[in-house]
């Protein structure tokens, strides 16, 4: 039946076929194949019976039984069925139409069918993998299942995929190493780039960083110049000290509401000269140096700054106004600055908001907080940056002396059932680059111990990494994860960490200082942005991707994107390589014209609509609003938004709602159908 | 070590901390220095200090006002130990009582104008040192050989004459009552107040028997109970005006106060301007600035007349 395509196409081709007008005299011409799918369906179901019982139901004009229809060959078979019958409605028994329903319709558009004549019949997950001990009833449940789909292609109407225009800008939420790097390769490919940033500068974590691992090259020295560029780009226009608000919309046609916090300085006229820090005579700490250190009320939090725009801390200014005297004639200084409300249009979203840090006093073992020698890595950090808050010097907290033993503690919060349950994954490789660089600074004059349970050394050059600080000096200690404890000698205000070895030998170490590997977090802003975006979180906080392995740039809402550590931690190279994936991936929405949905959307039969409203509640994507248009208000749909989940046409009590090819006739037809039990009339 | 903020009070005094690993901050207030007045929590630009009003003990003498500092709102300005008459606040920075806000002139020191004359004063302590109320004076005697001398009551007239009288007044916490201007000799001290005003009892509206204001005044002799009516009355001579009274004064209309001016070094800031708004009254600060203003014009013409002068020599 399927050997001989090309005589038909060519015959066909001289008189193209009208889909409802053809010369059909008793309603449409339906086509009908039965997939065996190898044998996953044909070894339970009895295809050829199945076929011949299609045959016998009416308007069914052809059935035939194929191996793959899927397969290149059995799509030309179609093809060609089509042209040869003359069929306008095509029924293919097989598999979930979530897998092949867009070949086949694609298939059947070949042949210059509506793609939505099309009817798919699943006879395999519901009938022959789910009843494979009782192939007398799946035979009947498959009769049942293809009867169903051709009384309701016997009803289906032509319908016209939905084209949608597209913004061609894009909002990058979170300005640290992966949101620069989306923000970059989308403004180098022409689009207009939207940086929204929490915090008073772009940079994110890795601009407080001192080294980076496993090369030991300097942090800002390598993004420093990113943020610059992120400044200077004409594509790019950074939102510092800003909050998204509200987002509104759908792919390629986002309106996002953003509101601009005062940083009671006009950034247009602030040279960033920094000559009203030096005139400010109030401090107050500076996050950027994990509170070790303070800065001024009016300031930047450190000196790479992007915008190099000063911002004005009003929780601690005492209004003295020096700073406006000290500005003069640049008249940067507006103490009336009120917060502003801003909206921009976008065509697609790149979350990128980072990670932040658990504070680890509440575990008591630690002693954080309590001994002044346990710092965090984060404080570590900055102790050991040049440009930190003690000039790069590793100094106790105590004494401000330098210590002659560190202990790094591993896995504090992290891969802990009542904390977190997740590994952070980069915390052994930064205690690496500490201990290395502790000893390879101080060599014989510092004792360096590392107390772990697993070191996770995996990427690139890693490994070899752990062998330089083996090399180097330093000393690993594998402990248990139960019963650590780090208590304090109340005079020389040392410290001794105590764990249980392998093999439950208790070890003791006695360190000047005590550095935790505390866990990495979710951003706190995580949260709140997850409601607005409306892109769900996991059960540790993190942003969830469409799908792990193949979609992980993408989200459950078409347009907008994840990259970096609030998607799932990870260190800087994955965090780049992952906001250049998805500037690709918002690149594929804005460098197409329009974008193309499914006209499977809801249908308002304007007379019949009430305006009462009962739509829009039910509506879980406010994808149908009631508007005002003339005398009467009608419900409108917002087809970008909807998802033909079709709650608002059982809500609506006028019967004004309808969905194409899923209207209360076809549904009807469909139980009537299978109610009909053995009998091919319907 | 994390950034801590602490706070501890007891009964001598309140004490706030920021630790921070590289700078430490705090502010200690001497409560038996601490008159319960309001100036501090007036001047306070982030509004962190609270006076809280003890309960009265019937029976009992009234207690002074209590302060209380937010930690939450607290910025370790310094303006509370610059404005307090009575040195009760002190706030350093890693340990050094060095105020940013003074460097910057971001906020004016009060001109505690006092000076002594050593040659003036009693060869008596008991007439000299125990003239100030509240014991900021200390008198030193040395013979000529310069051997400190006890007490100079048990030395004949002679020696006495030949003494060497030293004089130390503690400025820093000294309200400029002026008391001792009156009880020494005179020309022994000169003493400006630093805040002037008006202090008036309106007697016919205190409760009977009160003498509420008159037993936190720290200032004997600003206040005194008059023999005549039992009433309390004031001495405007002595008043520091402090304000102390009017917080703890229980009825509405009995108290008359006011500062009107403060004594301070010039200053332009905005700080200061709000400061003096809240010490005063919108209608005093705006007398100072136009003061302040009319004496730059004045400067500025002076300048530009001496550059004329010059051209037309």
């Amino acid at each position: 039946m399927s050997k001989k395509p090309k005589k038909s196409t060519a015959e066909e081709k001289t008189k193209p076929r009208q889909k409802k007008t053809g010369p059909k005299t008793e309603g449409p011409r339906i086509g009908v194949f039965v997939c065996q799918c190898g044998s996953n369906i044909a070894s339970i179901i009895d295809v050829d019976a199945l076929t011949k019982y299609a045959q016998t139901m009416p308007n069914v004009v052809h059935a035939e039984s194929m191996s793959y229809p899927c397969s290149r060959q059995g799509q030309e078979a179609i093809v060609a069925a089509i042209k040869n019958n003359k069929l306008d409605r095509v029924v293919v028994a097989g598999c979930s139409p979530r897998l092949y329903e867009p070949t086949f319709q694609s298939c059947v558009s070949r042949a210059e069918l509506n793609p939505w004549l099309f009817e798919m019949a699943n006879i395999r997950e519901f009938t022959s993998y789910c009843n494979q001990t009782s192939p007398e009833e799946a035979n009947e449940k498959a009769k049942d299942t293809v009867r169903m789909a051709v009384a309701k292609a016997r009803l289906l109407e032509p319908l016209k995929p939905i084209e949608l225009p597209i913004t061609k800008k894009v909002m990058v939420i979170g300005g640290g190493i992966a949101g620069i790097n989306a923000a970059l390769d989308l403004a180098d490919m022409g689009f207009k780039v939207y940086m929204v940033e929490k915090s008073e500068t772009i940079g994110g974590v890795m601009a407080l960083l001192d080294k980076t691992f496993p090369t030991l090259d300097c942090s800002i020295c390598i993004e420093g110049p990113k943020m610059v560029d992120v400044g200077r780009h004409p594509n790019i226009e950074i939102i510092s000290y800003a909050d998204v608000l509200k987002v509104e919309g759908y792919v390629g046609n986002f309106n996002v509401k953003i509101r601009k916090n005062p940083r009671y300085v006009i950034a247009a006229n602030c040279t960033g000269c920094g000559e009203c820090r030096d005139a400010c005579p109030i401090e107050y700490p500076n996050y950027a140096d994990m509170y070790l250190g303070a800065r001024k009320a009016i300031s930047i939090p450190f000196g790479q700054a992007v915008p190099l725009t000063h911002t004005i801390n009003r929780d601690y200014c005492i209004e003295c106004y020096k700073c406006v005297d000290a500005c003069g004639a640049r008249e940067a200084i507006n103490f009336d600055q009120k917060p502003e409300e801003i909206d921009v249009n976008v065509g697609a979203i790149v979350v990128t908001v980072g990670y932040s840090m658990y504070d680890p006093k509440d575990l008591t073992w630690t002693g954080y907080g309590k001994f002044s020698n346990v710092f965090t890595a984060m404080e570590f950090e900055r102790l050991i940056l040049a440009a930190g808050p003690t000039g790069g010097k590793v100094i106790r907290a105590s004494d401000s002396q330098k210590p002659h033993s560190v202990a790094f503690m591993q896995c504090v919060g992290s891969r802990d059932i009542n904390k977190y349950e997740y590994c952070s994954g980069f915390c052994c490789m930064y205690t690496l680059k500490h201990s290395v660089m502790l000893k390879e600074k101080y060599r014989d004059a510092i004792d360096v111990y590392v107390l772990y349970n697993d070191m996770r050394s995996n990427f690139k050059g890693y490994e070899e990494f752990f062998n330089r600080a083996q090399k180097s000096g330093v000393k690993f200690i594998r402990v248990k994860l139960e019963n650590r404890r780090i208590t304090e000698d109340p005079q020389t205000k040392n410290l001794t960490v105590c764990a249980e070895a392998e093999d439950g030998k208790t070890v003791s170490v006695h360190a000047e200082m005590v550095v935790l590997a505390n866990a990495a977090i979710p951003a706190p802003a995580a949260g709140e942005l997850a409601k607005i975006l409306n892109i769900p979180l996991d059960k540790d906080g993190f942003f969830i991707e469409c799908q792990p392995k193949i979609r992980p740039t993408d989200t459950a809402v078409p347009g907008i994107f994840l990259a970096g550590a609030c998607q799932g931690l990870k260190d800087i190279p994955y965090s780049v390589a992952q906001g250049s994936a998805a500037a690709a991936q918002a690149a594929s929405v804005l460098g197409k014209n329009t974008w193309t949905v499914e006209p499977l959307v809801a249908r308002v039969n304007e007379d019949q609509c009430s305006g009462c409203r009962v739509c829009e509640s039910a509506c879980g994507y406010q994808a149908i609003k009631v508007e005002k248009t003339g005398e009467k208000s009608v419900a409108k749909v917002t087809e970008g938004l909807c998802r033909g989940c079709g709650i608002c046409s059982s809500a609506c009590p006028m019967d004004a709602v309808t969905m194409p090819n899923y209207s209360d006739c076809q549904i009807v037809a469909q139980i009537q159908a299978v109610m009909k039990k053995g009998s091919t009339k319907t | 070590m994390p950034f801590q903020r602490l706070k501890r009070d007891t009964a001598e005094e309140l004490c706030l901390e920021w630790i921070m690993q590289v700078k430490n901050y705090k502010l200690d207030l001497d409560k038996n220095r601490c008159v319960g007045c309001q100036i501090c929590s007036l001047a306070c630009p982030k509004e962190a200090i609270r006076i809280e009003k003890q309960p009265k003990v019937i029976g009992e003498k009234t207690l002074k006002a209590k302060v209380d500092v937010a930690l939450s709102k607290c910025n370790f300005c310094g303006i509370c130990d610059i404005s307090c008459p009575y040195g009760a606040i002190s706030v350093t920075v890693d340990g050094k009582h060095l105020l940013s806000v003074l460097d910057k002139e971001s906020f004016p020191r009060l001109i505690r104008d006092v000076k002594a004359d050593a040659s003036k004063f009693p060869v008596d302590p008991d007439k000299s040192e125990n003239v100030c109320p509240i014991n900021l004076i200390k008198v030193q005697y040395s013979t000529p050989a310069g051997k400190l001398v006890e007490d100079p009551r048990s030395l004949s007239r002679s020696e006495l004459n030949a003494l060497k009288v030293k004089v130390e007044v503690d400025k820093e916490h000294c309200p400029c009552c002026g008391i001792c201007e009156v009880k020494l000799p005179q020309g022994a001290m000169n003493v400006r107040r630093i805040f002037s005003g008006k202090l008036a009892i309106k007697r016919e509206n205190c409760p009977e028997g009160c003498t509420d204001c008159l037993d936190i005044c720290p200032i004997t002799g600003a206040l005194y109970l008059s023999d005549i009516d039992k009433k309390v009355h004031e001495n405007e001579a002595f008043c520091v005006y402090c304000g102390a009274c009017k917080i703890v004064c229980p009825v509405d209309k009995a108290l008359d106060f006011k500062r009107t001016r403060i004594h301070h070094t010039t200053v332009r800031s905005g700080a200061w301007n709000k400061a003096l708004e809240r010490l005063t009254s919108p209608t005093d600060m705006t007398k100072e600035l136009k003061a302040k203003r009319s004496l730059r014009a004045r400067e500025s013409v002076k300048k530009r007349m001496g550059l004329k002068e010059e051209q037309h020599v």
